[in-house]
């Protein structure tokens, strides 16, 4: 079997794009996307953290400048966080952390947080099928010398 | 280590779109993997066994399934890997199911994202190590807060199962709700006949205490531990010496009063018992309508007291309980029916509220059970009932249904028609809902039997004809505009969270949404568990619903308490921060933090350091986000395990 | 000059109270300063302030806690010592601070350039900072250059040039100058697709020493730094630019709301990268945000250990 890494029904080959979801909302959310089969993009791969506010945003740096083309953050809407809190300190640190990827030369754009309760299924699945629409809009990210190529994961997947 | 790698089908959910078998071929080719295979149900007995038999038969000290959510499933194979012998933290799981298999259409690019996914899974699984949940000591006593009636459910099954309980209602009687209604459908039973014995029971039961008009100050603690002050507020009355002979209420000058319990029909005196059935039966002085409060001289009520009970004197007390476990009842308010000007709320004597109606047709009500029209005392003899009043309308923002409403108008179109047999009774709905037992017999009943005229329609505007009001309306069925004159209109007003359910939330740290309704665990598996361990809900705090279910909540929350409670030592989530004292230096940002001040400064050989308190960190990871140097670490979720997963993705 | 003798005898007065007193002294050539940890009155004679005192003393505060210390400080060193107390890394008991009016330091790498074409700046046999120009005599000959042309790129856009609290200050306050962040309006004049690029032409000078790092006040990590360590392990040692640049986003996210713009990290850099800029990224944003900028009081809470429910000028991506 050949493997053709393509987008649903399009003919763009699939971009590397890492999402970062807390447990109690936004991975519920996507599971209930699962649920209903409301059809997403299949770029995204999602790690599964307890809350955003876990989400150090030297993940994200990591992922952007290591080979990543977007990474998304999705949390609990704020007031809804597991923890009471967590969404909130994570707001102010990503908004933040976003401000300064122009600066790098790395189009803010990439890079997006936004709140997803568990019962939003279709939110999730609008929200994936924008972002990586965005992402593909914007193209492969340029990769720095020493980052990785995403060809080898391909060719890994075999 | 060794890892073996289980890729199920789940039936055709998984296989029809994902290549299973390249999935497992694949993983067998990763890192420090020594088994994969694929398995058709893997959470199945069958499949969980050739799962326990693997670890077995190769030695596996990890293990890696790759089925559906581990919000679904992670549980289960906890368990399963537990019983071959591994700790349940050498466990990982990939989602392909609701992450890949349902959601794209495409096995090839579905089956690349599998891969994928079990590659993250397996990396971090490499990283992964044993975790013991610590044991702690659980206090074996529950507070509930909130005495209505599936509050009084939840402390009468707790105390008959042997537990301690203390109740605390923020009113002067328990009762809630359900003591002010009439009769109750579909069975037109008496409200207090059947909650009256409850609420004695309640105030005998020896395992029981009761604090009437007190509320929760502060909470603290975690689960098995709660320590909790509790404010008894003071009701100028000493309640160990009032029999509730009712003197003082006789006696008092101040009777024109705002009458809480009946909803502000009628009035009350200063000093009062809510009503006749009240637990505890006991006088409360309200100092805003006591004629002594505002500086003049007064005291009839003390000089009258044949106890010498009246204590003007009196301050709020504060008692501090630990429990274990804590069940919310906290029930509802009715919404801010005042905005809806079309419908004359708030300026026409003769619109009321359906529970100013109940009380109207209470027997121990202002007016004796009689339907009066306010405004002149007549009997009325045409009633409009107007459904849907703050429910359903997402133009003040109240998109929800109130669910009992159908049922309460039903009921109280036939209670009409019993006390005034030549009433005509009018209904306008959006939808007839009674689904449950007996319901929609009910609501048919009421038609049929009782002539209650229902239309199908939203009403436009109320307004004065004479000394009467005319309501008009759509009727959406015909098509038609409609015109009714009524004597009486009752607005069938929907409910919303207790206007304190947010600060309590705050305190007891469960989330609630923006009615004011606390977010249960899961809506469909944990419906009376809250994600704050050993915090439960019970009745219409968690969403609004009916007698019957309140009760069944109020009992399920009960077995919840007592299942936690039933061992003497409790297990804590070992998924907690953790210090590395040598990389700590004291800098604190972790307490700053920290939203359960689960951290603290702790002296080593006279250098400051974080210190987590294990059994009240709830895992969230914030500090480890937060601490520069990556000092403290969330257990299962560490720096090093969260880029091993980021890498899986990028690097080679 | 006359600032530098109040100081002076400041410094004697304190001496007896406390265990050190930071400031400048004698540095490895005549033009350059460097920190100078006086004990003894006799040490005090050789002490040093005006624009050759171009090193932070904030860097040495938390090593010292635990004793008393007191600091002569600039403008700039003050905010230093202002963040490390809001973020209680050091106790304001065990602290005198000195402040004086500070007219800017000298940039090195400023001077160097000009005396390249005659000879290297530790040739020089005499050299005399006057208020307006720096006076260098070189085989013989005596080179004039006017401060305002060597002055540290910082000094020309500080607001604080006087110590933001002081427990003593010598001399008359200075006026300072507004900060508009021009050094990022001219990155950013550059396209995105450039940024990168120049970061990337930047980056690959890096030699990783870490340099940047050490000089830095507020990393009070010190011998914990997440670059060096293998738990957590954020960085590889692969020597590639892509891991490089991830170190200087970690520094500048790990001083983000902190960083009070002091620039020793890129005074320190032995390629002249300048990776002050990320941190003044960072400082853009979180003053725009949050209107805060570090170092200005030692009561506040650094904004990223806090929040507010309702974040109004966070401008969230509506779908």
């Amino acid at each position: 079997m050949s493997v053709s890494s393509t987008v649903s029904g399009a003919a763009a080959p699939e971009l590397r794009i890492v999402g970062f979801l807390c447990n109690w909302c936004s991975y519920g959310g996507a599971d209930t996307a699962g649920v209903g089969r409301f059809i997403q993009p299949t770029d995204l791969r999602i790690i599964r953290l307890p809350c955003s506010g876990r989400t150090n945003p030297l993940f994200i740096a990591k992922a952007l400048l290591q080979g990543a083309d977007g990474v998304l953050v999705s949390g609990c809407h704020p007031r809804d966080c597991h923890y009471a809190e967590g969404n909130f300190y994570a707001r102010r640190r990503l908004e933040v952390f976003k401000q300064l990827l122009p600066v790098l030369g790395v189009d803010p754009r990439r890079f997006e947080y936004t709140w997803v309760s568990a019962s939003e299924g279709q939110r999730w699945q609008m929200v994936v099928s924008k972002f990586t629409e965005q992402i593909h809009s914007l193209g492969p990210a340029r990769r720095l010398p020493g980052a990785p190529e995403l060809e080898w994961l391909r060719e890994s997947a075999g | 280590m060794k890892i073996g790698v289980f890729i199920c089908h789940c039936g055709s959910n998984i296989a029809a779109t994902v290549d299973v078998k390249k999935v497992a071929e694949t993983a067998g080719r990763m890192a420090e993997v020594v088994y994969a295979t694929d398995a058709m149900y893997a959470c199945s007995e069958p499949g969980q066994q050739a799962i326990e038999e693997a670890v077995k038969k190769y030695a596996l000290s990890g293990v890696v399934v790759a089925s559906c959510s581990p919000r679904m499933h992670e549980a289960t194979f906890r368990r399963t890997v537990e019983r071959a012998g591994l700790n349940r933290y050498m466990f990982e799981m990939a989602n392909i199911r609701e992450h890949v298999s349902w959601i794209g259409r495409d096995q090839g690019p579905n089956t690349v994202k599998a891969i994928e996914l079990v590659r993250m899974a397996v990396e971090k699984l490499r990283l992964n190590r044993a975790l013991i949940p610590r044991k702690l000591p659980a206090t074996r006593r529950a507070l509930v807060i909130g005495g209505g009636v599936a509050g009084i459910q939840a402390s009468l099954d707790c105390a008959e199962a042997g537990l301690e309980v203390v109740l605390v209602e923020r009113e002067p009687s328990i009762g809630g709700k359900m003591s002010k209604l009439d009769k109750t459908f579909p069975t037109v039973d008496c409200s207090s006949c059947i909650l009256g014995p409850r609420m004695v029971d309640v105030a005998q039961h020896e395992r029981i205490t009761l604090y009437a008009y007190s509320e929760i100050e502060s909470v603290s603690g975690y689960v098995g531990n709660f320590e909790v002050v509790i404010r008894k507020k003071a009701a100028y009355v000493d309640w160990d010496k009032c029999t509730g002979c009712g003197l003082c209420i006789e006696k008092c000058p101040s009777k024109k009063n705002f009458d809480r319990f009946n909803e502000g029909l009628g009035s009350a005196a200063a000093i009062n018992i809510p009503f006749p059935q009240a637990i505890p039966k006991k006088a409360v002085i309200r100092a805003e309508d006591c004629r002594q409060f505002q500086g003049k001289k007064c005291g009839i009520c003390a000089k009258f007291c044949p106890t010498g009970a009246i204590n003007h004197e009196q301050q709020d007390e504060l008692v501090t309980i630990q429990v274990g476990a804590i069940v919310a009842a906290t029930g509802y308010d009715l919404a801010d029916w005042t905005v809806y000007g079309e419908y004359g709320a708030g300026r026409y004597a003769d619109v009321i509220t359906s529970l100013q109606y109940e009380r109207m047709l209470s027997a121990s009500g202002p007016f004796g059970g009689h339907i009066k029209r306010p405004s002149n005392g007549e009997e009325p003899k045409s009633v409009v009932f107007i459904q849907c009043v703050a429910s359903r309308d997402p133009s003040i923002g109240r998109p929800y249904c109130s669910g009992f409403c159908c049922m309460y108008t039903a009921k109280q179109a036939i209670m009409t028609r019993d006390h005034i047999p030549d009433s005509q009774s009018y209904v306008f709905y959006m939808d007839i809902r009674s689904p449950g037992k007996g319901y929609d017999e009910f609501t048919r009943r009421a038609q049929e039997e009782y002539g209650a005229q229902y239309v199908r329609g939203r009403v436009s505007q109320v307004y004065p004809r004479g000394n009467k009001l005319v309501v008009r309306g759509a009727d959406t069925l015909l098509g038609s505009q409609v015109e009714v004159e009524a004597d009486l209109v009752v607005l069938a007003v929907g409910g919303e969270g207790s206007r304190e359910a947010a600060g309590l939330a705050e305190k007891l740290r469960i989330s609630y949404d923006s009615f004011g309704f606390f977010l249960e665990g899961h809506p469909k598996l944990k419906p009376v568990e809250t994600n704050t361990a050993g915090v439960f809900l019970a009745g219409s705090c968690q969403g609004l619903k009916d007698i019957p279910f309140s009760v069944s909540q109020g009992s399920a929350a009960a077995a919840k308490t007592l299942a936690l409670l039933s061992r003497d030592m409790l297990e804590s989530d070992p998924q907690t921060a953790q210090v590395d004292i040598k990389r700590c230096i004291g800098c604190g940002k972790c307490i700053q933090v920290c939203p359960f001040q689960a951290i603290r400064e702790a002296d080593l050989r006279g250098q400051s350091k974080a210190e987590v308190l294990e059994a009240v960190c709830q895992g969230c990871g914030l500090c480890n986000a937060t601490c520069p140097q990556g000092a403290i670490q969330l257990s299962h979720f560490t720096d090093n395990q969260v880029l091993a997963e980021v890498e899986a993705l990028l690097c080679p | 000059m006359a600032v530098q003798e109040e100081l002076k005898k400041i410094i004697l007065g304190l001496l007896p109270q406390v265990d050190c007193v930071i400031g400048w002294g004698p540095g490895p050539d005549l033009l350059c300063a460097s920190p100078y940890f006086m004990r003894r009155p006799e040490e005090v004679d050789n002490f040093l302030a005006g624009p050759m005192a171009t090193q932070n003393t904030a860097l040495y505060l938390p090593e010292y806690k635990g004793k008393k210390v007191a600091l002569v400080v600039k403008g700039c060193d003050s905010r230093s010592v202002a963040q490390l107390l809001a973020e209680k890394l050091i106790a304001r008991e065990e602290v005198r601070i000195i402040g004086f009016p500070c007219a800017g330091v000298a940039d090195m790498g400023k001077i160097a350039a000009r005396l390249a074409p005659h000879g290297e700046p530790g040739e020089a046999e005499k050299a005399v900072y006057g208020e307006k120009e720096l006076r260098i005599t070189m085989a013989g000959r005596e080179l004039v250059l006017p401060l305002a042309e060597i002055k540290a790129d910082k000094c020309l856009r500080c607001a604080h040039p006087n110590a933001v609290f002081s427990d003593h200050f010598a001399g008359e306050k200075a006026a300072g100058n507004d900060d508009e962040f021009k050094d990022l309006a001219a990155l950013e004049t550059m396209s995105l697709e450039d940024r990168f690029s120049f970061w990337e032409k930047e980056m690959s000078r890096c030699v990783r020493c870490y340099a940047c790092r050490n000089a830095c006040p507020l990393c009070v990590c010190r011998d914990h730094c997440v670059a060096s360590s293998r738990d957590p392990h954020w960085l590889t040692q692969a020597d590639g630019v892509s891991d490089k640049l991830l170190f200087q986003v970690t520094h500048a996210l790990h001083l983000a709301g902190r960083c009070t713009g002091c620039g020793e990290c890129q005074r320190a850099c032995p390629a002249g990268i300048p990776v002050l800029l990320l941190k003044r990224a960072l400082s853009r944003a979180v003053e725009g945000l949050f209107g805060h900028s570090a170092g200005l009081d030692p009561e506040t809470r650094p904004p990223l250990l806090t929040f507010q429910v309702e974040e109004r000028t966070i401008k969230e991506k509506a779908w």
